[in-house]
């Protein structure tokens, strides 16, 4: 059954939710309203187990980047529906409660046209938009297309998907587009990443000479480089580009599992030691690193904390 | 993370703090229990320390490593702000915690140091004293005694000092020249807390990364600006130091006029260091010297019933536990606009925070009728703490037929905004000294610069006996305080 969405109605049940808080807000200090972008979350395919998961990774995002959420869970049975919701916390010490705000939208994925044009009216005006594909689908198919426009940014994860390398050709096409593009597959090396930068800062003539003739190997889990392995192959080579790359499987979980530096001046090492952490050798020197947490909701965070250009990402997909 | 490294990423990677190892002196005392450790404990957790850095704390009590590990652990416990305490990770954090005992002035400690340094292999050192500031001098050319403290091409040695900064211009310039005998300018880090919280950093924040707010902010359109920093407590056995110290020299010459400087220094070219400091410095500068005669029109001290029966503390003592004082900036934007700073212990609450008071709409369009209110000036409030944000009064038509007008504000709150936890002042300072960023830290131009200000006040009421005590706690300061604002048409912001 397909029912239209007035956004003006969603407005005003919005403004409707808000004053009911402050109703319900039993203390002094009243009920304070944080906004600082719309987060557009799509969530997998009939599956409100997966919106459910989304609704909690955003109330735990919203604590560091207030925003107007906007869940839009696809279906195939026609119903297009929409309802309010608000996340609220009391932060650590305060007397105030802040409150964000979400949308939940349900829309036959052959409605995207439509679902685009209403979104406009629903997001905040004059913040940052970004779109959050949580899922593989949006490599798929192209129903999710007609809502790329209305994002500044849109973040995708590449984990999962069946073709590493035609993803990365998929974002690579939306940047030459000019669409800002994310990928919490390439969030998860942010730990590798400093942890070769930090070797580098250690001796950076050892490394300079070890870029024009050094090799570099990469050690993956499954039988095929996944598109993290993928992304600091061409992460290094963009770097060093006289670095002679080689990936290569290993047995266990995918993702990445050592990457060894070979030059004159000797061998330099890395490997995942464990759970959330790293060995690093360098000459007679072994010290661990800890990785940074990689749940969703900490990757995302430090997506969006950079809601301008990512030079750095952008130059490994170009 | 220098420039030619090409795998940097500033935009994700944490600020790189290398291999080093910390000394602390005065490891025994309040603030490594308080603040130093739980801030480094927390850095490590945060992954912002490197794995293999090292911890030596200095004091006189004879303590194996274990045991001031073990006193260290229910430090941190116990002092943590914000932050859950992590076992696990604590057990890996306490592995870098070293303990040397010895006293300062016996030479034999620093050359224990000097060993201990060595078998751990560090080259970069961070000397942190915590030590009473008599102290200061004689354990910089200790140091240098023994032969540390010169950074060279091995590593960088630095050296971070508490205030005070000697208790006045020729005390201060003495300390700098010890200290100087040992350690360049560039590696010395005197530390003043204030700047290192958020919302002092925010000042620079709100001013320069804003278009709105920067033109207003002169002469022409402020009438004047109050700086508060009201403590509740008394001095809380700290008698003995609040004695000699008073109000003045305690969060005058260093915390406020810091404030002060960061509320109306000039832009600076770049965020950079030595650029923000030169603005910084350039503005104490500015600021008129009182004269004799001025002093007493100028400046208030107060001392609360009851200070005199504390502990350590003279019968008849003349310390001042609240100061205020009126301060001209003689420049091209401030000329002729009030700055009125005040501190003190045991006031109504504990605040502090800047109030930047507009002038008037220059006509009262709206007559203030029945149950209205009438015209009021527009006010920025930035609160440092407790709750910090920042907040704007403006006048807003009351609901309702007719036009009467009410005050409403518009709040800014730093810790709603940004729900996740602020890095506390000490975090933010140890990391930047860590990795040889000054920004938030005192140069020795600026430390002159305040005594300088401070200076006449000090000897004059140094000079005369004061009726104290001249306030009760509870209240705003003496009447005197008032007065002094009331002589140019103004009133403390007391809320």
């Amino acid at each position: 059954m397909t029912t239209a969405i007035d956004p003006e109605k969603i407005l005003r049940d919005l403004r409707d939710l808000w004053t009911q808080l402050a109703h319900d807000q039993s203390g002094p200090g009243g009920v304070l309203r944080a906004c600082s972008m719309t987060l557009i979350v799509v969530a997998e395919h009939d599956d409100a187990l997966d919106a459910e998961q989304a609704r909690k990774t955003i109330g735990v995002l919203m604590h560091g980047h207030p925003s107007r959420a906007i869940v839009l869970t696809p279906r195939e049975d026609g119903e297009f529906s929409g309802r309010v919701f608000a996340e609220c916390w009391m932060p650590f010490g305060g007397q105030q409660q802040i409150c964000a705000e979400g949308i939940e939208i349900t829309a036959d994925s052959e409605q995207t046209d439509e679902v685009a044009r209403l979104l406009v009216p629903l997001m905040a005006p004059d913040l940052p938009v970004v779109l959050w594909c949580r899922g593989p689908r949006a490599f798929l198919d192209r129903s999710l297309d007609p809502l790329f426009p209305l994002a500044n940014k849109i973040i995708f994860n590449t984990r999962a998907v069946r073709h590493p390398s035609s993803a990365i050709e998929f974002l690579r096409r939306m940047q030459k587009d000019g669409r800002q593009v994310a990928d919490l597959a390439w969030t998860r090396l942010t730990g590798w990443r400093e942890a070769v930068a930090h070797l580098m800062d250690a001796s950076p003539d050892g490394w300079l000479a070890a870029g024009r003739k050094g090799s570099v190997r990469i050690q993956h889990g499954g039988a095929r480089p996944g598109t993290r392995s993928l992304y600091f192959a061409r992460w290094i080579e963009r770097a060093l580009p006289g670095m002679n790359v080689t990936l290569s499987p290993v047995a266990g979980d995918p993702g990445m599992h050592s990457v060894v530096f070979a030059g004159e001046s000797g061998e330099m090492s890395i490997r995942l030691a464990g759970t959330g952490s790293l060995e690093v050798r360098t000459g007679d020197r072994v010290y661990s690193a800890l990785l940074p947490p990689d749940s969703e909701e900490c990757l995302m965070r430090e997506e969006l904390s950079i809601l301008g250009r990512d030079p750095v990402f952008e130059r490994v997909l170009g | 993370m220098p420039d030619s490294n090409p795998f940097a990423d500033p935009l994700r990677f944490q600020r790189q703090v290398p291999d080093c190892a910390i000394v602390i002196f005065g490891a025994n005392g309040d603030l490594t229990k308080r603040k130093l450790i739980p801030s480094l404990y927390r850095l490590a957790y945060e992954r912002r320390l490197p794995a293999t850095v090292s911890i030596i704390g200095t004091s006189r009590t004879a303590m194996s490593d274990d045991e001031f590990r073990a006193k260290m652990h229910d430090s941190v416990k116990e002092f943590l702000e914000d932050s859950p305490f992590d076992e696990e990770q604590w057990t890996g954090f306490a592995k870098s915690l070293h303990y040397v005992a010895g006293d300062l002035s016996d030479s034999a400690l620093y050359t224990c140091i000097k060993e201990k340094l060595a078998a751990l292999g560090r080259t970069n050192v961070l000397y942190y004293l915590s030590t009473q500031p008599s102290y200061y001098a004689e354990v910089a050319e200790k140091i240098g005694a023994v032969g540390l403290g010169h950074s060279d091409a091995k590593g960088w040695q630095r050296i971070v000092i508490e205030k005070p900064f000697g208790h006045d211009l020729a005390s201060a310039r003495e300390l700098n020249q010890r200290v100087h005998a040992v350690f360049a300018e560039a590696d010395v880090y005197r530390i003043d807390h204030y700047l290192g919280k958020e919302t002092v950093q925010n000042i620079l924040a709100f001013r320069f990364g804003n278009g709105i707010f920067e033109p207003l902010w002169n002469r022409r359109y402020v009438n004047h600006v109050q700086i508060t920093a009201a403590e509740s407590i008394g001095v809380e056995g700290r008698g003995a130091y609040y004695q000699e110290a008073g109000a003045v020299r305690d969060m005058i010459q260093n915390h406020l006029l810091q404030v002060m400087a960061t509320v109306a220094m000039e832009p600076s070219a770049a965020y950079e260091p030595d650029a923000v400091r030169d603005e910084r410095a350039k503005l104490l500068r500015s600021i008129r010297i009182l004269s004799p005669e001025e002093v007493p029109l100028y400046s208030v001290a107060g001392q609360y019933a009851g200070f005199r029966h504390e502990p350590g503390v003279d019968p008849a003592s003349q310390a001042p536990t609240y100061a205020a004082a009126t301060f001209f900036i003689d420049n091209w934007r401030w000329a002729g606009v009030p700055f009125y700073i005040r501190s003190g212990k045991k006031l109504p609450k504990r605040t502090t925070e800047i109030a930047i008071q507009y002038n008037m709409a220059p006509h009262a369009l709206f007559s203030p009728g029945e149950g209205g209110v009438t015209m009021r000036p527009n006010l920025l409030i930035l609160r440092i703490q407790p709750e910090e944000g920042i907040s704007l009064r403006f006048l807003s038509k009351q609901p309702g037929s007719g036009m009467r007008l009410r005050p409403v504000s518009m709040d800014f709150n730093y810790g709603s905004s940004f729900g996740e936890r602020s890095p506390t002042a000490y975090e933010t300072l140890l990391e930047d000294a860590l990795t040889g960023d000054a920004t938030l830290y005192t140069r020795q131009d600026m430390v002159e610069a305040s005594w300088r200000v401070v200076a006449p006040i000090l000897e004059d009421w140094a000079k005369r006996k004061c009726e104290f005590p001249n306030y009760e706690p509870g209240t705003w300061g003496p009447a005197a305080a008032d007065e002094m604002l009331a002589r140019q048409g103004h009133e403390w912001r007391n809320s």
